[in-house]
């Protein structure tokens, strides 16, 4: 566990305290998920994601989870107390999500769905400040956001299919 | 792209859980939607989402602060210290872990502790696990059990501590389940942490009578569980149970 927290500390505080501003709350959110690290291990499957990305996806949960609680959801906290991250579910479709093929897949998306993407994963602005940003309307950034992560996802999908697979 | 097909709003509202953008009223619509299509989230989501953030992270990731690192290394050296595996003793039958990943985490649990260096659990009886919650927590949560209906016979007590994130059940009375059959399964209502029970893990009593403990698994960290309800289930658990066969229940 030392190690663990040795080499994946940093891409937690660094996930969790872009979520969350407050110093204090973001040491405890990051205590829980190391906690969760430890309890959850035995989910991991190196053939799915890398070590960072499970770990990364329990920070990102944490403290989106922190947020919801606190009635503080980014973007949403009007309609906080919506999302419940839940038990992660029974199904996984198959995709494969190491850190090159994410990136190349992300060079393929249309220029303003990767504009998006930068806007929300990488500079961290809610939905409203994306909005206001771009001008475009709220439900339109969601909604783009949104499909942007489907198109992905079915890009990797095709990419992990086993008719995609070099022949051995 | 067919924006009435319940399969794309699904898709649709998995990937906003993802993002963390569902409201109130998508959540309870991505529920309906998965119990109508017979389906959960796609994980995939998430973990693309967590890809993606780490992907343009890289460049700024920042160090641990030193003194929180100081009280992570404290708390994974008290948890390592606390942290046992139970074994199958005291009657106790085959535990049975219930979790969504289990068909494709199995081979590679021992792969990731290794990698991570999640080591250090000692070995002791779960009875001995029991007394050392006891010993050590202080806020343990404690109940006791009462048998329903065709199963009023059963009865126990229950010990949580949410601090340590560890509980056991002492449990008599309950029929010797065949595991090829039906398993028992246990239910933690933590309206704190979720509005559905989480799944505290599915077991077996192996010996009529005599009572025996059980380690709780709980999936998920609870925060301040209100009641402890076991079920008998289909082998290996479900997801989500319907509570035809309610055993016992605890609560305050």
């Amino acid at each position: 566990m030392d190690l663990c927290i040795t080499q994946f500390g940093g891409i937690v505080w660094s996930i969790v305290r872009r979520y969350i501003k407050d110093s204090a709350e973001a040491e405890d959110v990051v205590q829980e998920v190391f906690t969760e690290v430890w309890k959850k291990a035995a989910s991991f499957d190196p053939t799915i994601a890398s070590e960072s990305t499970f770990i990364g996806m329990i920070a990102r949960r944490r403290a989106i989870d922190f947020l919801r609680r606190q009635g503080r959801q980014p973007g949403f906290e009007s309609l906080a107390a919506a999302e419940s991250f839940a038990q992660p579910t029974a199904e996984i479709s198959s995709i494969v999500c190491d850190p090159e093929t994410v990136k190349t897949s992300l060079a393929n998306l249309p220029e303003d769905t990767r504009e998006l993407f930068h806007l929300f994963f990488d500079a961290g602005f809610t939905h409203p400040e994306i909005a206001e940003k771009t001008g475009l309307p709220l439900g339109t950034v969601k909604t783009r956001l949104r499909r942007g992560l489907i198109v992905l996802r079915e890009q990797l999908q095709r990419i992990g299919s086993p008719n995609n697979q070099p022949a051995s | 792209m067919n924006l009435l097909d319940p399969n794309f709003r699904f898709e649709e509202l998995c990937a906003g859980r993802a993002l963390g953008d569902l409201t109130r009223e998508e959540q309870s619509e991505l529920t309906a939607l998965g119990l109508e299509l017979g389906t959960d989230p796609d994980l995939a989501f998430e973990l693309l989402a967590a890809s993606i953030e780490l992907d343009f992270l890289k460049s700024t990731v920042e160090p641990l602060p030193v003194a929180l690192a100081a009280r992570l290394h404290r708390s994974a050296a008290e948890m390592e210290a606390s942290s046992v595996i139970v074994h199958p003793t005291f009657g106790i039958g085959r535990r049975v872990l219930h979790h969504p990943f289990t068909g494709w985490a199995a081979a590679a649990a021992v792969a990731l502790i290794a990698a991570l260096g999640l080591q250090g659990t000692s070995e002791i009886s779960p009875l001995q696990a029991q007394q050392k919650l006891r010993s050590q927590a202080s806020d343990l949560v404690d109940r006791n059990f009462s048998g329903l209906g065709i199963f009023k016979n059963a009865s126990g007590s229950v010990i949580w501590s949410d601090q340590l994130q560890q509980g056991y059940m002492t449990l008599s009375g309950i029929p010797v389940n065949d595991p090829k059959k039906s398993q028992y399964q246990l239910w933690i209502v933590d309206p704190k942490r979720d509005e559905a029970p989480v799944d505290g893990g599915v077991f077996d009593i192996p010996t009529d009578g005599s009572p025996v403990v059980i380690p709780i698994a709980a999936k998920l960290a609870l925060t301040h569980p209100q009641a402890f309800v076991i079920t008998l289930e289909q082998p290996g658990g479900v997801v989500k149970s319907k509570q035809e066969q309610v055993v016992a229940l605890a609560k305050g």
